[in-house]
């Protein structure tokens, strides 16, 4: 492991893990796809699959272009009730570096609001299990795993978490 | 001075399937009703997959409606459904999802059951030092777990708790062959997803039914090509009106003006929405037969679903009259390369919770329960392809399906 990634290191990898959680949750989710490396990736499993070495992934997009293309079908094609997020983040721990990426272990907890009546409700909590790569000061998802703890999901998973 | 509440008027309205009553949808006594008359009635209901239950020993917890159930492998490998009662005094003697055991151990009382169900011991059955114990007349035989009649058709597992319903075949009928079609070779389990939301579970059950809603409801299909009402289709309902399947094979578009005309309309016929990387659009015609869709419902709750190389079945369970889970088992086979599992599994992005294609089913149902709140003695008018239970021909563009949803419910439930 890298001698303890200096401050400044880390304090812009828990930059990026909230400039992320920002951008959903003020609804710029087009400049989401902005914070992966070109071909990052991006993947939501749940706790119960990866316990039981299953594969399985309810999103799982294999590059910036499919992350763009998923928020552009959230926009104009798929449906669902009006709702908001809010993250609320642990802090962030960087928990080891292989392959020049730093591996990167931060709590979740995702609250959804329904734009209509208002119900707020714990709508997802979890593991972000990320590796991140920070060239000339500027960090970025080289992978990003969320993993989710309930075996349910709320209705419909449509904004990424 | 107290209230008396009026009992409904339980009649369905006259013009019969081709309406559905808002209140059967929402009103407990008919979804306590259900339970007797469905869920313990005389159906072959979906409870898992046999790949799910691999080895002798190897077990899994589900539910039929409300009632908890077991299914296993004992150890000659035959499988088992039990439901997951303790005879004693009502535990819940299975409590993990998936497991292996030599045996099933109550916590409560120790009372342990065989994996085929029969009772080997209840602690201190015989008391101590002359006190206590079980009456001398107890017979370990007469106290097993209430045992399902249980039987699998590829890969699929069905119990019931009627012993004489007819033999599976018999009870698939013609739809039989769109499983076939599919599961023709042994599986393998992908993973898991569950959805969770605020309706009855026929107002999901409907959805998969509802042929018509497809192409205008899920916008990725009609945008992309993956299905759109000009393509050659079909519609497959068995004879009893109990189940059904319907197919589209992409590329067949034919073109045609009445067409235009009517998608033009549509939200759905999105011609401005372009992927920047379509390669989720790629798909292996791995049967041959140029059909990239197919949906298929067992009544009363279950879907096995082919969308491009995606494969996996869905088993409804309520959770009381206005709450409902869906399950989904996502499917691969034995004899997948890596190349066909990682599509598979890329597909999954069609589906599901996050599904390009299909988030949009639990999101509707939940707006139709909220729309019909208030509004119990309304009905639904199902009336798209004609009136009865054979109208229609064998087109999507139909309702045939629910009208014959409706009627298999009614018969069943004596409305």
């Amino acid at each position: 492991m890298m001698a303890a990634a200096s401050e400044s290191v880390r304090h812009l990898v828990e930059d990026l893990l909230h400039e992320w959680a920002r951008r959903i949750d003020e609804d710029r989710l087009e400049a989401l796809a902005e914070l992966l490396t070109a071909d990052g990736s991006y993947r939501i499993a749940s706790r119960y699959n990866l316990d039981r070495g299953l594969q399985l992934s309810v999103i799982h997009c294999r590059g910036p272009a499919q992350l763009r293309d998923r928020i552009t079908s959230l926009r104009i094609a798929n449906v669902y009730e009006p709702h908001y997020y809010r993250h609320i983040l642990s802090g962030v721990q960087v928990i080891g570096e292989s392959a020049g990426a730093l591996d990167v272990r931060t709590n979740y907890m995702v609250v959804r609001i329904m734009e209509h009546d208002g119900v707020s409700s714990i709508f997802s909590t979890g593991q972000y299990r990320d590796r991140v790569v920070v060239t000339d000061g500027q960090a970025r998802f080289a992978e990003r795993l969320v993993v989710f703890d309930s075996k349910a999901i709320d209705t419909l998973l449509a904004i990424p978490l | 001075m107290s209230a008396v509440m009026q009992a409904r008027d339980y009649t369905w309205p006259p013009e019969g399937p081709s309406r559905a009553p808002y209140w059967v949808f929402e009103d407990p006594s008919i979804y306590a009703r259900e339970q007797r008359d469905v869920f313990r009635g005389r159906n072959w209901h979906f409870v898992g997959l046999e790949a799910e239950i691999p080895e002798p020993g190897s077990f899994k917890s589900t539910h039929i409606g409300d009632m908890p159930v077991i299914i296993c492998r004992d150890e000659s490998g035959t499988v088992r459904a039990l439901v997951n009662r303790c005879a004693h005094r009502g535990n819940l003697v299975c409590s993990k999802s998936h497991g292996k055991t030599e045996e099933f151990y109550c916590v409560y009382h120790a009372w342990i059951f065989s994996l085929q169900g029969d009772l080997k011991s209840a602690a201190f059955r015989r008391g101590i030092r002359g006190e206590g114990g079980l009456p001398a007349d107890f017979r370990l035989e007469d106290h097993g777990l209430q045992k399902l009649a249980c039987t699998t058709f590829c890969g699929l597992v069905f119990a019931s708790v009627v012993h004489d319903l007819p033999p599976i075949e018999d009870w698939l009928g013609e739809v039989g062959q769109g499983i076939q079609r599919v599961l023709n070779r042994p599986l393998t389990v992908l993973g898991y997803d569950t959805q969770r939301f605020s309706a009855n579970w026929k107002n999901y059950h409907e959805n998969p039914r509802d042929s018509l809603h497809a192409n205008i409801l899920h916008t990725f299909y009609a945008t992309f090509g993956l299905s759109r009402q000009g393509q050659e289709s079909a519609l497959v309902i068995d004879s009893s009106g109990r189940h059904q399947y319907f197919y589209t094979k992409v590329g067949t578009d034919k073109p045609g003006t009445d067409y235009k005309e009517a998608a033009s309309t549509l939200r759905s016929h999105n011609e401005g929405f372009k992927l920047e990387d379509p390669s989720i659009l790629k798909w292996t015609d791995e049967y041959g037969d140029g059909i990239n869709i197919q949906i298929l419902s067992l009544y009363p709750t279950f879907v096995l679903h082919q969308i491009s190389n995606s494969i996996a079945v869905r088993q409804l369970v309520p959770t009381g009259p206005g709450t409902t889970d869906l399950n989904w088992i996502y499917i691969g086979f034995a004899d997948d390369t890596p190349e066909m599992t990682e599509t598979r599994l890329f597909h999954t992005n069609l589906a599901g919770s996050a599904g390009l294609v299909s988030m949009e089913d639990t999101a509707v149902c939940q707006m139709v329960r909220r729309g019909t709140s208030g509004s119990a003695d309304a009905a639904s008018f199902i009336e798209m392809g004609g009136k009865d239970l054979v109208s229609g021909g064998s087109t999507k563009l139909s309702e045939k399906g629910l009208r014959n949803f409706w009627h298999t419910y009614r018969t069943q439930m004596g409305l």
